[in-house]
């Protein structure tokens, strides 16, 4: 594994650590201010924070409720 | 002059007939309540009425309107239960409402300011609907109803999910909205209905089953009554009363007996001979006229 | 116009509200550039699993540059359409389930303004977001793979942003006829899902199917030059989204709004 990170270009991977980061803080903010999720609550913020990447797109696309 | 009139209005759901041709006008500057037990077809009617939903035959006209014009522009319309996009703040939210009802940008805040401060709200014009109470979402509610101006201002149920608090900010807010517009509103609560209106379309069934004026009514269908009670534990037998000349008939609940008579001298004169020729223990003995909420159990029990 | 502007701006002013002007061309971009860096560390990753035996020599065949771009294409048309099937599924159906409509619909606006200013809304959203997102992509390629033309990408653009746009002329036709977002969300994937089925059926007949659109795309990347056949597909597109939205402005006005 280590040799792959050595090979890896962090220039053209940094984006994706970024947006990702963007994500999960965009979600968060969104979990604080909202008064229901569909399903716990505390669930989503688990979800938001275990899993990488899919975790925050799942909450909006599924854990938010349209007020 | 009627504002609004009403011909043969039908509704039916699923082939059974909800609204069964109703008949009914509205005249400028009344205020009138829509009465009637859950499940008349209120909320049909005024459903109706705002074009949310088409009739199945029967006409409305307002007054001054084409047949082709949107009735829309003429009415407001308050739902029982107003939902609002909860993320606005209940200054944008009127904003938007008068936007869509064409007023221009100016127009629109300004009346927007207007219609806030005069329903109470304007401390909260913008803090966001999911922050407001009941009581402040069924002002807004009315403000959003009142935003273009309508001639008639229906409003469904105004009062009945609020605490008592909130009814009472509501109901005095009615009161003076009648001198303003026309108001047309439902209830099923017959005091809600005496305090504010001052005309009557009781509803049952999906019929309009008595219209008029409340003292109209009142008098149409007064029925003087002669209430009775005696002392605890002691039961009179009620074929005796009921079998008098002058008595209707007679209900009774916890001990206080309702006598429904003809002729009020006449039945009191009857009624204490009876009870002193028995040796009732009687209490209370008092001679007054049906209420509001006698009529309304007697249409709908009919 | 007026009115389609304030419907307009309103649906503008939700999605800010809610994050979407931020997640969805994040999601975008990220379904963008997850193929061309898969792709080309994909040797590597191989390579770290272990698997080969030793001295195994492997050679993947780098993919030419229009193949990578065509592979994020792809992740559109799966992903992305579910992505936009979920988030406008609640578009008019979410309002009338929960009784904004009600209010709405009492002002004296009309339906057709109603309608279109909202699938606008979408439409805008999503077409910003897939050319993010294409972009990401472009530059990764670029980067990766090989030269892709700037025109080219542009087209690209245009002509699977009128896919998009179809995905989403469904999902508005699905929100006026029924209430529950859950079921418009399953009925639009479900009618993508069949559009392909049938163009794969009667592949002969159905030569310009909205279906085929990204083969046609591969074909003006692979060839430099559009062929007639995609314009075809365009305008068949086109036509077939103009009707799904005069279909749902019917029968939103048709429908009682209970």
């Amino acid at each position: 594994m280590a040799e792959v990170f050595e090979t890896i270009n962090w220039a053209l991977v940094a984006p994706l650590l970024v947006i990702q980061l963007i994500l999960q803080v965009v979600a968060l903010i969104d979990w604080f201010r909202i008064e229901h999720t569909n399903g716990p609550k505390i669930m989503w913020l688990f979800i938001i924070l275990l899993l990488n990447m899919i975790g925050p797109i799942l909450y909006f696309v599924v854990g938010r409720r349209q007020e | 002059m009627s504002l609004l009139t009403v011909q043969n209005l039908k509704k039916n759901y699923d082939g059974k007939p909800v609204i069964q041709g109703i008949d009914f006008s509205i005249n400028k500057g009344s205020c009138v309540a829509l009465l009637g037990p859950n499940g008349a077809g209120k909320t049909t009617t005024l459903r109706m009425l705002s074009g949310l939903i088409r009739s199945n035959g029967g006409k409305i006209s307002f007054e001054g309107m084409s047949v082709q014009s949107d009735i829309r522009y003429h009415i407001g319309y308050l739902p029982q239960h107003p939902v609002f996009h909860t993320w606005m703040s209940g200054k944008e939210f009127l904003v938007y409402v008068a936007r869509l009802a064409n007023m221009d940008r100016q127009t629109a805040a300004k009346r927007a300011d207007e219609l806030l401060a005069r329903v109470g709200i304007a401390d909260a014009k913008n803090k966001r609907i999911n922050k407001y109470s009941g009581g402040m979402k069924q002002r807004l509610g009315i403000a959003q109803a009142m935003i273009h101006k309508p001639k008639l201002l229906m409003l469904d149920e105004p009062v009945s999910a609020l605490d008592p608090i909130g009814r009472r900010e509501v109901l005095s807010l009615m009161e003076e909205l009648k001198a303003e517009t026309t108001l047309l509103f439902s209830t099923h609560i017959l005091n809600d209905a005496e305090e504010v209106s001052d005309e009557l379309l009781l509803m049952h069934n999906g019929k309009i089953v008595e219209a008029g004026s409340l003292e109209g009514v009142r008098q149409k269908h007064r029925v003087d009554k002669i209430d009775v009670s005696f002392q605890e534990g002691f039961t009179p037998e009620e074929e005796k009363i009921t079998a008098l000349p002058a008595v209707i008939r007679a209900e009774h609940n916890k001990g206080n007996y309702h006598i429904f008579v003809n002729d009020t001298n006449q039945a009191r004169d009857e009624i204490l001979q009876l009870i002193y020729t028995e040796g009732w223990p009687l209490e209370r003995f008092e001679v007054g006229r049906a209420s509001l909420e006698d009529l309304f159990m007697k249409v709908v029990n009919q | 116009m007026m009115q389609f502007m304030t419907v307009f701006k309103r649906e503008m002013l939700e999605a800010g509200r809610n994050f979407k002007w931020i997640w969805v061309p994040l999601v975008f971009i990220l379904l963008g550039i997850s193929d061309p860096l898969s792709t080309y560390y994909l040797p590597q990753i191989i390579e770290s699993v272990g698997g080969l035996p030793e001295g195994a020599s492997f050679e993947i065949p780098t993919p030419p540059a229009h193949e990578v771009l065509m592979m994020s294409l792809a992740q559109y048309s799966q992903l992305g359409v579910l992505v936009i099937a979920l988030m406008s599924m609640g578009l008019i159906s979410g309002e009338r389930k929960s009784g904004v409509a009600e209010l709405v619909l009492v002002k004296p606006v009309k339906y057709s303004t109603y309608v279109s200013a909202k699938w606008s809304a979408v439409s805008v959203l999503v077409l910003v977001s897939f050319f993010a997102g294409l972009i990401a992509s472009w530059y990764y390629v670029n980067i990766l793979f090989g030269d892709i033309s700037l025109l080219d990408l542009i087209w690209t653009w245009f002509f699977y942003g009128l896919w998009l746009l179809y995905v989403i002329s469904i999902s508005v036709f699905m929100n006026t006829l029924f209430k529950v977002p859950g079921l418009v969300g399953f009925l639009t994937i479900l009618f993508v899902i069949l559009t392909s089925i049938i163009t794969n059926i009667f592949s002969h007949v159905l030569e310009w199917s909205p279906a085929k659109i990204s083969g046609y795309i591969r074909t003006m990347l692979s060839d430099g030059s559009i062929p007639g056949d995609l314009w075809g597909t365009a305008l068949v597109t086109i036509g077939i989204s103009a009707l799904l939205l005069i279909a749902a402005i019917y029968t939103f006005r048709t429908k009682e709004m209970a």
